[in-house]
């Protein structure tokens, strides 16, 4: 009976948040990225020296004798040079959303580390030495990631912290981690403003101003348009900041954007800004929607009704698989930019996904992907310094370049990640790498 | 002059607009019509509306039935749910009965078999112990069993009533739905078009919309103005106290008018379901809004003014993202409820109160 009451009043409470929050956010990222990607963002596909998946980005594929981080043995990229320095037990913390909200994002990047650094410490790839992991929930709160982070940070004395999962709970809790002079990576989190908060703080995860420029430039390249129509949402900070960055892509481009229609994320009719778009004369040759998968399903379907028969391009909102859930065969041939794809041929993502596949039975999703790759930037980053001295991993972490990650040939850029980010095509509801 | 005018000259976004607005319509019908009789906003309508729309969901998805069956079928369950709605949230502030105090029994042991936890046959057994209790208060209902005690409540108690029973019907659905949206099946009606000249087209939903609006509005319009219920609801509407005297079954009369209203509001749920394919435990609260606004518009308790309120609210949301953009729309809207309030309070075929009816 107490079970029961104690169930009602949860979910009493529940309701009352859902109602509160009003619209279900799909994506846990969705402070917006509004930072100009002219200057750093448009230059990414060309400083990107080596890309070890040549399926995925053909024009940029040529790999340069320079780099010799070849995936050559297994999954253990080479030791550094002081790994052998190193012993005993090094304790890192890790903070993800294992309850909440983002739980499904943060379970993932728990199993990925997990995966990570056991791969880690059989590997000899820190000499004698092994990671310690400490794995905390923060429920997707910005006041417990900072808890936890103290506690981390003071009474566990981790040498550095990867996470937390969301951007929010990062403005909030890295500071502290500044603070003490601790390392943190960020594996999740793509809002702006997060390396701002000083220099400990690095991140693996591409924000979307990297990411649209470049699947503008090779759709712009595949599909030969000149002229385009945009949909955004204007009401959600996500759809809003995807929008700017594209305008923005598409300017520098030389793209030329007939109409832009904006519409509200609650929304369910699309079809008056669809008759504006199919009513511009001449024509658009391409669809630009910034959305999150809930309107933009509802974009595509109504297009398909209203005969609008253009190809579409999003941002990150379309990396869900309630896309094609809710738009069915309307979705197929949609193409989104991504910082990872789970088909990417590449040897070294290739066997991190049979790996995560025996272990766990499904299919690891792009924050497990980011957060194992993380995982990996950081062991490396042991390993050069030789050290376990927070200030000397710091430094090692600055130097990484061109090291071999399931994310492609992985540099940092004033602690801003660089690789190069994957276009993908909706085919038959799984997306295939774009063209 | 031509280009700023252009999206008026096109046909398709007054197709838009219309099919928009005669759902609008459908669903401010309903409103309307329990306003007239009791003087007051049900305020669960949308979420009878939402009801409406998974009811027929449920019916297509696990039977296959096409949609043109489910819609039927789907009124029928909304008008029924509306019923129930009536007696639980409305009768009992207007006069409580021995039954009425059963039937809530019974209710709040069927919210307990959809919280709790256990094997699916234990819910399912209290589930239905919950809903016998419910059958057999209204069984004590119908035979008249044991006093009534009239009552006068405040005059806002049965809207607050009625926003609280909209709060349960909204768990009720996220609990069984989930809160993530859902859509019909694709089918032949939303891929085949028929194309109206060089510019425009309309789809079978967007038809079966605009016709399935007709026939509920003249089938409407006869059984108020041509049945003995519509006289009743009329004479209701007029002075309920009179009807009373007259021999009016009042508590019948009202029971068949949220069943009407009921399934008016299922109706638009499913007719929106398959325009948009975006089935929410949420969408009701939207066009609660609209709703209450198109019936403010054309004038609280008329038909031909809920119709009309309705319609042009979607026309107007429709030109305004045509002419301007999204930004705006719902500026716009509300613009108009307020300009309507300024030069005919009663709205635009609302009557003062000194003559109603």
């Amino acid at each position: 009976m107490i079970r029961l009451m104690y169930r009602l009043i949860l979910v009493l409470i529940i309701t009352a948040l859902l109602a509160s929050c009003g619209a279900p956010t799909a994506e846990p990222d969705t402070t917006g990225t509004t930072e100009s990607p002219a200057t750093e963002a448009g230059t990414t596909p060309e400083t990107t020296e080596a890309t070890p998946d040549a399926a995925a980005t053909p024009e940029v594929g040529v790999t340069p004798e320079t780099t010799e981080a070849t995936p050559d043995a297994e999954a253990a990229p080479d030791a550094g040079a002081g790994a052998a320095d190193l012993s005993g037990e090094i304790p890192v913390g890790f903070v993800f959303s294992l309850t909440g909200g983002a739980a499904l994002y943060g379970t993932s990047q728990r199993n990925a580390v997990e995966m990570a650094v056991e791969e880690i410490n059989e590997s000899g790839m820190l000499g004698d030495a092994t990671i310690r992991a400490f794995i905390e929930d923060d429920a997707g709160r910005p006041e417990t990631a900072t808890t936890v982070f103290e506690t981390l940070i003071n009474q566990n004395n981790v040498v550095a912290i990867i996470g937390p999962t969301l951007s929010n709970a990062a403005l909030s809790a890295d500071p502290i981690a500044q603070e003490a002079g601790v390392p943190v990576v960020a594996v999740s989190n793509t809002a702006a403003g997060i390396t701002e908060i000083g220099d400990y703080i690095f991140r693996v995860s591409l924000p979307e101003s990297m990411v649209i420029p470049n699947t503008v430039e090779v759709t712009k390249e595949e599909l030969g348009y000149d002229r385009v129509a945009i949909m955004y949402a204007n009401d959600d900070a996500f759809s809003r900041s995807g929008y700017e960055v594209f305008r923005q892509a598409l300017q520098d481009q030389g793209v030329e954007i007939a109409t832009e229609q904006t519409f509200s994320t609650n929304d369910t009719d699309f079809s008056p800004q669809l008759t504006q778009i199919r009513n511009i004369d001449p024509a658009p040759e391409a669809l630009i929607v910034s959305a999150l998968a809930q309107p933009a399903a509802g974009i595509l379907t109504q297009a398909s009704q209203l005969g609008l028969d253009l190809p579409v391009i999003g941002g990150n909102g379309f990396n869900s698989p309630q896309l094609s859930e809710l738009a069915g065969e309307a979705a197929d041939g949609v193409i989104a930019g991504a910082a990872w794809i789970v088909t990417n041929t590449n040897p070294r993502n290739r066997e991190f996904v049979e790996a995560y596949n025996e272990r766990y039975g499904n299919n690891p999703d792009q924050f497990a992907a980011q957060a194992y790759a993380g995982t990996y930037i950081l062991a490396q980053a042991i390993a050069n310094a030789g050290s376990a001295e927070r200030d000397a991993i710091r430094d090692a972490l600055d130097q990484i370049e061109n090291l071999d990650t399931v994310l492609g040939n992985f540099s940092f850029e004033n602690r801003e990640p660089q690789h190069t980010p994957v276009v993908q095509q909706l085919q038959d509801g799984q997306f295939q790498v774009f063209p | 002059m031509e280009e700023f005018l252009q999206p008026l000259l096109n046909g398709q976004q007054w197709i838009n607009g219309l099919s928009q607005g005669a759902v609008y319509a459908l669903f401010a019908l309903g409103f309307t019509l329990v306003f007239g009789i009791l003087g007051l906003i049900n305020l669960a309508h949308g979420a009878n509306y939402m009801w409406g729309a998974y009811i027929g969901w449920v019916l297509v998805t696990s039977t296959g039935m096409p949609a043109l069956v489910a819609l039927p079928l789907a009124m029928v369950a909304s008008g029924l749910m509306a019923v129930l709605l009536e007696r639980l949230a409305f009768r009992p502030l207007r006069a409580l009965s021995r039954g009425s105090s059963v039937l809530w029994v019974g209710f709040i042991i069927l919210l307990i078999a959809f919280v709790m936890g256990g094997p699916r046959a234990a819910r399912l057994a209290v589930g239905a112990v919950g809903i016998l209790v419910m059958l057999f208060g209204m069984v004590l209902d119908a035979r008249g069993y044991g006093p009534v005690h009239e009552r006068d409540v405040p005059h806002l108690s049965p809207m607050i009533s009625s926003l609280g029973a909209s709060a349960i019907l909204v768990f009720l659905a996220q609990a069984q739905f989930g809160a993530e949206q859902q859509r019909y099946p694709f089918g032949p009606l939303q891929s085949t078009r028929f194309q109206l000249g060089e510019a425009a087209s309309i789809s079978l939903v967007q038809l079966l919309i605009l016709l399935s609006a007709l026939v509920l509005v003249v089938g409407l319009h006869l059984l108020i103005q041509r049945s003995r219920v519509g006289r009743a609801i009329r004479s209701i509407s007029w002075s309920e106290r009179t009807a009373r005297l007259l021999g009016v079954d009042v508590d019948a009369v009202v029971a068949r008018t949220f069943f009407v209203s009921g399934a008016l509001a299922g109706a638009a749920g499913v007719l929106i379901g398959l325009l948009t394919n975006a089935i929410r435990p949420d969408m009701g609260v939207g066009i609660a809004i609209l709703g209450l606004t198109a019936i403010v518009v054309g004038g609280m308790g008329s038909i031909i003014g809920a119709i009309v309120g309705g319609l042009i609210i979607g026309l107007l949301q429709t030109f305004s993202v045509a002419f301007i953009s999204s930004e705006f729309r719902d500026a716009i809207v509300f613009a108009l409820l307020l300009l309507v309030l300024f030069f005919r309070p009663s709205g635009i075929f609302g009557r003062s109160s000194a003559t109603r009816a």
